[in-house]
């Protein structure tokens, strides 16, 4: 108690002193709070607005695959590798206590072509819908016409493609069976949509198979929105898995109906495959159609196999891990990679992080600078409050000599000085994590939205929304904690070396 | 009954490649209830002794008994609250706290000793304060005060313990003979009312006609010793 009187008497007598520090503080807990909530919003948000949106935690490559970064990466150009031993690895991802669920894909360009020539080219993810709506179940809404039924061959393009496909091909893309809606259309084509040249199908091509190229028509069955990040995860279209794998001419699952032995087929060498199937492509199976399929219903059945083969017979580029709550990914990561080595599959696991590549490194990037900068609040608040300490000790050093000289011990001037700053500190710092707060949700409150794809990474999402949470608190007091408590450390040395001798006048 | 024995200490001062001789060893009794005065020029060693005696110095050789308690090689926090139970000390220039009032200064070292009960503590400081003629100033902070008036606060604050010895090294080198003077009665009155043994350092020869014994210090040697 005396300790605390002298203290806070010695707060207020040295206000000039008192305030710097406190101001110091202050400023620091308020950067410190935004940062801490921009960086919880972003994570929040990547986490959103990526993993459950799109990549999932982990994704499961090929091992000839030369870069991990296989979604996203347009420009890298190189069609995806096929995922061999993929029975083994499904088997092996199954028996995994801590993955949720998994999502086998294909994922790549193909070119879309206009009569004869070449019409520009669609990214394109290939999925069994009936899976990818489990795994994914709030990832897109259907802005026009309907959802893939299971088995129904069909692509769903993006609202980002359909526009940029009116504003660079001129055509606009429509769901077979649906009404132009002129509510829909973009300003200039408008004025114009008694011309307008309407599409309701896409020939594609696999940007791969040159030599062995077959071209496949594909109904568009309903344009799609993603939830967010429209721009980044617009590039992608969804399509059955079973048209994609004709477009690069890979084994389908509808390949098993055939007698042929899997030994006889080489999965990565599509010339073999045109000998089976001149021509090629085959349209969706009637049978495999189930009539009346709404959402709920694909997203409540489960397990049920509804096709007359097993589509995992065929071939897929990607699986998409989703890890349980609080799963460590690294942990899983590491752990999947060692049995894939000692097992001699051709796979290996990457983060989602990797995964999208150059996004991926940006997120990375913009935290790192986000803790840099907040350490360097850090670091500057503490130098600044460790000199002015130091300073008032060695004023003070009469007067403390005196306290030891009468009886006080080290450990009471040691109290009075870290009483002094941690007053301040709990008064100016918390005061900083209050109005840190005010400033988070003002934040919220103030809509900042963007498109650029960089700052989205930021903000982890097209809104800003930093985010605070009582660990968040947590961890900022402790923050605060740490920044007293270093910044301390150094004047206490100065308060230990003070001897009683040092209060006697000497001529 | 002798409070304090000094045998032979000696104190060597390091200055640069030399060392200064401050003590050459010095030999003392000092009797409980003395009113000890320690006379000799400037740079003499008073206040060495003095420090040595009151355990905030070390000697480089020689022993310091109080109540024939060998002091010297004592870790620090037991030396720590010897002072705090057994010495009181008056500085030269008062050295009060600054942030506390009149009250809150004496009370302090009362508060250092834990677990007195309060009301003792407010009753001892009252009476203190009376006793120092301050009870009218006792919310006032020193920087209110006159020299003189902290010089009465210092002497209630060593006083407040109930020590065994007070040290007083040039009590009265900062205030004016008059005060001085006043100053000096007060700690002669104390000491024959509390029966505290005091011991304090003068190089003012007008000071000695209070004192009951008188030491004299030259060069770090005793040369006289006496009483009046
Ligand atoms: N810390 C010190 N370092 C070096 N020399 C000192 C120190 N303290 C005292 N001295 C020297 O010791 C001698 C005695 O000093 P002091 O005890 O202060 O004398 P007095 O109090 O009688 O004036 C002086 O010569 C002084 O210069
Ligand atoms: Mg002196």
């Amino acid at each position: 108690m005396l300790a605390v009187k002298i203290a806070w008497r010695n707060i207020c007598k040295h206000r000039g002193k008192s305030l710097v520090i406190g101001v110091i503080l202050f400023f620091g807990a308020v950067l410190m709070t935004v940062g801490n909530g921009i960086i919880a919003g972003m994570n929040r948000g990547l986490s959103e607005n990526i993993v459950k949106l799109f990549t999932g935690d982990l994704v499961v490559i090929s091992k000839q695959q030369e870069k991990d970064s296989v979604l996203l990466d347009v420009m890298g150009g190189k069609p995806l590798k096929v995922i061999k031993d993929y029975p083994q690895v499904k088997k092996y991802l199954g028996e995994q206590e801590l993955i949720k669920e998994f999502l086998p894909v294909t994922a790549g360009l193909a070119f879309v072509l206009n009569g004869e020539t070449e019409s520009g080219n669609k990214m394109l993810l290939g999925v069994d819908i009936k899976r990818y709506l489990r795994f994914f179940p709030d990832s897109i809404t259907i802005e026009e016409g309907r959802l893939l039924q299971p088995g129904e061959r069909g692509i769903l393009v993006s609202a980002q493609a359909r526009r940029q496909d009116y504003k660079f091909r001129g055509y606009w893309l429509l769901p077979e069976g649906e009404e132009l809606d002129q509510k829909k259309l973009p300003l200039p084509a408008k004025e114009q949509s008694a011309e307008l040249l309407i599409k309701r199908e896409l020939v594609l091509m696999g940007a791969d198979a040159a030599d062995s190229a077959v071209d496949i028509r594909v109904p568009i069955k309903g344009i799609i929105e993603y939830r967010a990040l429209k721009k980044v995860w617009g590039l992608y279209n969804i399509i059955d898995i079973e048209s994609y794998r004709e477009t690069y001419s890979y084994v389908t699952g509808a390949d098993s109906l055939v007698e042929i032995s899997r030994e006889g087929k080489d999965l990565l060498a599509n010339e073999q495959l045109d000998q089976y199937f001149a021509g090629g492509n085959m349209f969706a199976e009637p049978g495999l159609i189930e009539e009346g399929f709404t959402l709920e219903d694909i997203q409540q059945e489960t397990k049920k196999e509804i096709t007359g083969y097993d589509l995992d017979a065929g071939a897929y580029n990607l699986v998409l891990l989703k890890l349980k709550d609080g799963g460590a990914a690294q942990v899983t990561l590491q752990k999947l990679n060692d049995f894939f080595r000692e097992n001699r599959l051709e796979v290996r696991a990457v983060s989602w992080k990797d995964a999208i590549g150059t996004l991926g490194s940006m997120t990375a990037l913009v935290k790192t600078a986000l803790n840099v900068f907040i350490i360097f609040i850090f670091f500057v608040a503490i130098i600044v409050i460790m000199n002015t300490l130091s300073m008032t000790a060695l004023e003070r050093v009469s007067e403390l000599a005196m306290m030891r000289a009468i009886g006080a011990r080290k450990g009471f001037l040691r109290r009075m000085f870290i009483l002094e700053t941690a007053i301040l500190s709990f008064l100016f710092g918390g005061l900083g994590i209050i109005i840190g707060i005010a400033v988070i949700y003002l934040l919220r409150l103030a809509n900042i939205t963007t498109t650029n794809e960089i700052l989205q990474m930021v903000y982890g999402g097209e809104k800003l929304s930093p985010f605070y949470s009582w660990a968040d608190f947590r961890f900022g007091v402790l923050q605060l904690g740490v920044v007293t408590l270093l910044a301390v450390l150094y004047p206490l040395r100065v308060v230990g070396k003070i001897i009683p001798l040092d209060a006697m006048s000497r001529e | 009954m002798n409070v304090i024995e000094v045998k032979g200490v000696k104190k060597d001062y390091p200055l640069g490649k030399t060392t200064v001789q401050a003590l050459k060893g010095i030999d003392l009794v000092v009797e409980t209830g003395a009113f000890l005065s320690i006379v000799g020029p400037s740079g003499s060693g008073k206040t060495t002794l003095l420090n040595i005696i009151g355990c905030i110095d070390t000697p480089t050789a020689g022993t310091v008994k109080i109540q024939d308690e060998e002091i010297t090689a004592l870790p620090e926090q037991t030396i720590t609250d010897l002072r705090l139970h057994k010495i009181g000390f008056i500085f030269q220039n008062f050295n009060l706290i600054p942030v506390l009032n009149v009250r809150e200064n004496v009370e302090f070292p009362l508060l250092l000793m834990k677990n007195q009960p309060r009301a003792l503590i407010d009753s001892r400081v009252k009476e203190l304060v009376r006793g120092v003629g301050l009870i009218d100033q006792i919310e006032q902070r020193p920087a209110e005060l006159s020299g003189g008036q902290r010089q009465r606060v210092a002497i209630a604050r060593a006083l407040v313990t109930n020590p065994e010895i007070i040290l007083a090294d040039e009590p009265t080198a900062n205030l004016d003979s008059e005060t001085s003077e006043s100053i000096l009665q007060l700690m002669r009155q104390l000491n024959q009312s509390e029966k505290t043994t005091f011991i304090f350092s003068t190089h003012d020869p007008e000071v000695l006609k209070h004192a009951n014994s008188i030491i004299q210090l030259r060069d770090g040697l005793l040369v006289g010793a006496g009483v009046v």
